[in-house]
């Protein structure tokens, strides 16, 4: 199976701020990938540059084995979702559902038409007094009509309410269901993708901090609690990723090759919430440390 | 894409084809009107007897209309400007929607390049049609009015070129500052600028100038001024060919030169001595000469016209037509220079 989206080394500057630096991943077709990361991790710099609104300013980006923003046949084969779901306010539903049908030599006008009954949207309706959900529905509508490979979603859950939240996401899996479109959807709170996605991407501070299969993390990692010792002395196989002590008692969070044998562990297993909240800790360590280093060098 | 940047400017051109074709209504029926006016008051006069009256009564008529229709056309571009060039892009860079236009399947040339198109296809058309209604209403006062260069930026082609400047100018400035009322207000800024240069330092050379000499006794001014209370100086204008745009008037001596203050003021202190006292100096008259005896002016504009001459330069009446292709070229030529900024910023700089 290729990649529906691969990046090498790729970086993109602001000024004098890296949004996104020395950042390499590789996503697979076929999955439903949630890019997580806190705000201003690069979440949404990373998708603008995969769906060709940003050339980067180091390294290289490949979407379905294109370079993005080479022509409209690149642009035809994947669909964008903005953050916030833009729409032009003064237009009608029908009347994007119209643009969708000019602009796109792939659409799907029988999908949005039904899409936009049953979502019970007015068509007469201007975008610009749709509710925030409603337009959410409706941009996701213009992106799946398009017929894409690969669906790109940037926080299209973060400014909507619980029912909508819930109603948005149902709209998606049914849409994967149905055509078998690779998704990438990004969040800053991973209990929003914890229900759809299967694979997992976390980008803190613009590099890559996790990237993996969401069972195969689960599987892997383990919450281990028993009495106190050091993390030197943790057998081989096993990869501490946190670690905390108290007096008598120690709790880590290790990444381990096969089953955890040793009895004087209480082995718990990880959420995923969990597991992404100490990658990005172990992220932010490591870049503080070799910033420390740097300032002893000087 | 052009079916969609039609859907996007259609309330705005309905609006605009509206207004036009209000303004049609009304300038039919006047227009109408006037020249039954032009025709029964005017154009019987006899040739050798005085016409003044009769012009004058014609243009007495309408003159709110009158009024109007010398402000209205140097308006319109710079609204047009304002109005469809600075928020085509801006809009659409201010509230996120370029997102959605660049994702769908049409390249980001394309876009651009369509939404210019059909934007200054529509102002083209609007300051067209409304410069061939204004013109043609005003066509018979026009025939009475002297002046065929006074309403130079106001009738026939260049207000063309300055509303397809302005919308070019509203449109870049959009695509650089990416906010809609900051852009209308630097791109108002800009175009109002080209219009002055150009009016005062591009228009008078477009094309070669003539002059003219003419006797200072055919002048239509002759007078003194002195500026608090300095030496006493000589001023004196000519008319030029009838419907020629005068640029200057200069005064010139018997071997041919400008003639310089000093020369001046030392000839009307020789010749012209009742009138060569200066007034008192920070006097509520300061700047008016005391004038003895107003026949002494005639005999010091005798001397006068014996010692110097004028040149008069001037763009003659047969160069109204070149001079407006040519402005209107100009313009024209500036606003596809805007236009390719707009495509090199969208295009070439990351956005």
């Amino acid at each position: 199976m290729t990649n529906a989206l691969e990046t090498v080394a790729v970086g993109k500057r602001y000024g004098r701020r890296w949004a996104l630096n020395d950042c390499t991943l590789s996503v697979p077709a076929g999955r439903v990938v949630g890019l997580v990361g806190p705000n201003g991790a690069g979440k949404t710099t990373l998708l603008h540059l995969a769906v060709g609104l940003l050339q980067p300013s180091a390294g290289s980006v490949e979407v379905l084995g294109e370079r993005p923003g080479s022509g409209p046949e690149a642009l035809a084969r994947m669909g964008f979702l903005a953050q916030d779901s833009p729409a032009y306010a003064r237009l009608t539903v029908a009347q994007h559902l119209q643009m969708g049908a000019w602009l796109n030599p792939r659409w799907d006008g029988e999908f949005a038409a039904q899409r936009v009954a049953d979502l019970g949207l007015d068509t007469k309706q201007r975008a610009g007094t749709l509710s925030g959900g409603q337009r959410a529905q409706l941009a996701l509508t213009l992106a799946v009509a398009k017929r894409p490979e690969l669906l790109l979603l940037d926080e299209p859950v973060a400014s909507l309410d619980p029912l909508a939240r819930r109603e948005f996401l149902q709209t998606l899996m049914e849409v994967v269901a149905a055509h078998g479109v690779t998704v990438v959807l990004s969040s800053h709170l991973i209990t929003d993708l914890e229900r759809v996605c299967d694979y997992l991407v976390v980008l803190d501070n613009g590099q890559v901090a996790l990237t993996g299969d969401v069972e195969d993390l689960l599987a892997s990692h383990h919450l281990l609690t028993g009495p106190r010792r050091d993390s030197d002395a943790m057998p081989s196989g096993m990869t501490v990723v946190e670690e905390s002590h108290v007096e008598r008692q120690s709790t880590m969070l290790v990444r381990a090759d096969g089953p955890i044998l040793d009895p004087t562990w209480t082995v718990t297993p990880v959420t995923l919430d969990d597991l992404v909240l100490a990658y990005m800790r172990q992220a932010r360590d490591s870049s503080t440390a070799s910033r420390r280093s740097l300032a002893v060098a000087q | 894409m052009t079916r969609f940047a039609w859907l996007q400017s259609r309330s705005q051109n309905l609006l605009a084809a509206a207004i036009l074709a209000a303004l049609a209504v009304l300038a039919a029926i006047t227009g109408v009107h006037l020249s039954h006016l032009y025709n029964s008051l005017v154009a019987h006069c006899p040739r050798n007897q005085d016409c003044q009256l009769a012009s004058e009564q014609f243009t007495a008529h309408y003159t709110f209309l009158q009024n109007s229709f010398t402000l209205i056309p140097r308006l319109v571009p710079a609204l047009l400007g304002i109005f469809w060039g600075a928020p085509l892009f801006a809009r659409e860079l201010e509230s996120g929607t370029f997102r959605l236009a660049w994702t769908q399947s049409v390249s980001r040339s394309r876009w651009l390049l369509t939404k210019l198109a059909i934007g200054a296809l529509a102002t083209v058309l609007a300051a067209g049609l409304l410069t061939i209604i204004i013109t043609w209403w005003s066509s018979d006062l026009e025939r009475v009015d002297s002046s065929r260069y006074g309403l130079f930026d106001a009738r026939n082609l260049v207000p063309v070129g300055y509303a397809v400047l302005a919308f070019a100018l509203g449109a870049l400035a959009g695509v650089v500052i990416r906010r809609t009322v900051p852009a209308m207000a630097s791109s108002l800024a800009v175009f109002i600028f080209v219009r002055i240069a150009v009016q005062q330092w591009v228009r008078p050379h477009l094309m070669p100038t003539k002059t003219l000499t003419a006797s200072l006794l055919g002048g239509k001014e002759f007078g003194f001024f002195s500026n608090n209370g300095g030496p006493v100086d000589l001023v004196a204008r000519a008319d030029g060919p009838r419907n020629s745009w005068v640029l200057s008037t200069h005064i010139l001596n018997a071997s041919g030169h400008t003639t310089t203050a000093a020369e001046r003021t030392a000839f009307v202190h020789k010749y012209c001595a009742a009138i060569a006292t200066p007034p008192p100096p920070g006097g509520p008259n300061s700047r008016a000469v005391r004038i003895a005896d107003p026949s002494t002016i005639e005999s010091c504009r005798n001397h006068a016209a014996q010692t110097f001459h004028l040149l008069v330069t001037y763009q003659p009446a047969n160069h109204y037509w070149p001079l407006q292709l040519l402005e209107t070229g100009l313009f024209t030529a500036l606003a596809l220079v805007a236009m390719a900024g707009c495509y090199w910023w969208v295009t070439r700089r990351a956005v």
